[in-house]
């Protein structure tokens, strides 16, 4: 497990110094973190990484875990698709479910905190039973919820109506409630098997291991086979750079199990991919994390078409790496990428086809706007950036009506 | 004029930090004409949040427009017009919020009276207000030489550059005065060096150019001073 000052090589120590004046600050409260499963998921992926830190920032935290069955999972999950707009029907019955297992939870927990933060809505509702047990409770949500379907929004909006105020990873994620929003963007940890340097031997094995050629320029897109995504859309771009250029692309990512139309786009792929050689379609499991990061260090140019998008972490593990990333021009991906700087955003195909064609022209611009990312990212979408953002939160909702805190 | 490198200030420099909590308050603009209303009606915080402390926030390295209001016009709005008005409004031109919030809306009128359409923005690409939480802490680092003051100036993070070189202009209400530029003046004097520094034009630059420009300047007038800092 890395410690704080291995950060320091790769965000500067006057970064790693800042956090720990920070949280000299706060001395030792008590921090409760909960959420719903301790691996899978960025959430946990976050918290694996942020918890430690934290502690070794002299904070007392505890990380608590919600456990339910399959059942309240479903229910969870319709919750979940439902504040990202999707169409879905969920009964009372399952509303009582859910209800019924935060309450057998609550029993578990006896802890006293001076902070809880709740994540996303497994479990929201917690706060019902547990109100005396924390001076503050936050809930922090990571999911695009900027057109929530109406009635599951106000069924959720009564229970984090009582939190003292929630956390938002984007503006346009915010909604109508009694108390402060703030935001905190997501960010990704720079010594992870994901993000870690790798060296072009551990890349050359991955890339032999999956059978990939680097004998023409590798395209890549990483992410689930799911509409949003468009990675039909991908394979329509690679095709006309092909008429001009040639390269290889590859679709690398997981079944999306959870996506009624998840056969159907993973058939459609196949069926575009079709009698294409150069194209490779991976499937890969929900762990490998490795091949992800060996993958991109050794793509050319990084593609990430989608048509609607969180935040887009895997843009910002790309920009990471020195990449050009050529990105669909929706939710986060806006946010990270702007022409000719740190990247390029698309709304077509074509558009995507035009730019990647003009990459493997210019490598020498590929990577110059590749450095450029990368910096942005050190400077703005690193772990410890968002270990130091909640540290500020904290300090701040110990007095939430000054907009200014002098220390 | 020659001045010792260790020669000590009469005031020391501390240098503070702040650290900003960006806060969406759920209000978004779709149009132009949005933005002006909104702009009309919301508080000072959230235009004091697009014009300064988004800076620190988050900022595309070398950004081509200079505020939030002038990159959306480019970017959502795709009125390049707009965007050339709106980049050359100056905030620091003004004493007060309420001058800057009078001086936009000014531009946004006259432009909405000249134009037949009034430009959209797609969705996904609406403005969205926010303000911001501060919390500024005097860091440990603190100079009583110039010596001292470039060490400082390398160890401390961004958002204290942000804080002394971009808030201070506002936060001290003189034209073009920062806190660096006010510690040298009235602690060694150096009429050059201080114009000098004055002289940045802070939308050219990120936060890291600034800290380093500012390294730059001093070593071109103090060399062998700032030599021994490296």
């Amino acid at each position: 497990m890395n410690g704080l000052n291995d950060y320091a090589p790769v965000v500067g120590q006057e970064v790693i110094e800042q956090l720990q004046r920070l949280a000299d600050r706060l001395g030792r409260r008590r921090l409760i973190q909960i959420n719903s499963t301790r691996t899978g998921g960025g959430v946990a992926e976050i918290l694996s990484r942020a918890v430690p830190l934290l502690e070794q920032l002299g904070l007392d935290v505890k990380w608590e875990v919600i456990h339910g069955d399959q059942q309240f999972f479903e229910v969870t999950k319709a919750i979940h698709n439902a504040l990202q707009g999707h169409k879905v029907t969920i009964t009372p019955a399952m509303l009582d479910l859910y209800r019924e297992i935060n309450r057998e939870n609550a029993r578990k927990f006896t802890w006293e905190a001076d902070f809880v933060m709740v994540n996303d809505p497994q479990p929201a509702y917690l706060i019902n039973f547990l109100r005396p047990q924390a001076k503050q409770w936050i809930w922090r949500c990571h999911i695009d919820a900027s057109r929530p379907e109406r009635n599951i929004w106000k069924f959720l909006q009564e229970i984090v109506s009582q939190y003292d105020a929630s956390v938002f990873s984007m503006p346009q994620f915010a909604q109508s409630l009694p108390h402060l929003q703030y935001l905190i963007r997501p960010s990704i940890d720079p010594l992870s098997e994901k993000n870690r340097n790798l060296s072009p031997a551990e890349i050359r094995k991955v890339l032999d291991r999956l059978g990939i050629e680097q004998d023409k320029p590798i395209i890549l897109q990483v992410s689930r086979f799911d509409s949003f995504k468009d990675p039909v859309g991908v394979i329509q771009a690679f095709r006309m750079v092909r008429r001009h250029t040639p390269c290889r692309l590859v679709l690398a990512g997981g079944e999306a199990t959870d996506d009624p139309e998840g056969p159907r786009i993973f058939a459609e792929v196949m069926e575009a991919a079709k009698d294409e050689p150069d194209i490779q379609i991976l499937l890969l499991a929900p762990d490998a994390h490795h091949e992800v990061n060996a993958l991109q260090r050794a793509a050319d140019i990084i593609v990430q078409k989608s048509t609607r998008e969180g935040f887009g972490l895997t843009v910002t593990e790309a920009m990471w790496k020195g990449k050009t990333v050529i990105g669909g021009a929706v939710g986060g991906i806006v946010l990270q990428l702007r022409d000719y700087n740190t990247g390029f955003l698309v709304h077509s195909p074509e558009g995507c086809a035009f730019r990647i064609r003009y990459l493997l022209h210019r490598p020498e611009m590929a990577r110059r706007l590749g450095k450029i990312a990368q910096e942005f990212v050190r400077q703005h979408f690193l772990i410890t950036r968002e270990v130091r953002d909640y540290l500020t939160l904290m300090i701040l909702r110990e007095s939430p009506n000054e907009r200014i805190m002098e220390l | 004029m020659k001045i010792n490198p260790d020669q000590l200030a009469e005031n020391p420099f501390w240098f503070y930090e702040c650290f900003l909590m960006p806060m969406p308050i759920g209000k978004k603009a779709q149009n132009l004409r949005e933005l002006l209303q909104a702009l009309r009606e919301l508080g000072e915080s959230v235009l004091y949040y697009h014009f300064f402390q988004s800076r620190l926030a988050i900022a595309q390295p070398a950004e081509e427009y200079p505020n939030e209001f002038a990159l959306w016009a480019a970017n959502a709005l795709q009125d390049s017009k707009l965007a050339e008005k709106l980049s050359s409004f100056d905030p620091f031109d003004y004493e007060n919020m309420a001058q800057v919030r009078q001086a936009v809306i000014d531009i946004l009128e006259d432009y909405l009276w000249d134009i037949l359409y009034v430009p959209w923005a797609r969705s996904g690409f609406e403005f969205q207000f926010c303000e911001a939480s501060n919390v500024v802490m005097r860091s440990q680092i603190c100079a009583h030489t110039l010596l001292e003051f470039c060490e400082g100036l390398r160890k401390v993070g961004l958002d204290a550059i942000y804080y002394h070189f971009f808030e201070a202009r506002w936060r001290l209400g003189v034209s073009k005065v920062d806190d660096f530029s006010f510690w040298i003046e009235t602690n060694f004097g150096l009429p050059k060096l201080v114009a000098a520094i004055r002289g940045i034009d802070i939308y050219f630059y990120s936060l890291r150019e600034i800290r380093n420009t500012l390294l730059g300047l001093i070593h071109q007038h103090l060399g062998e001073l700032c030599e021994r800092t490296q």
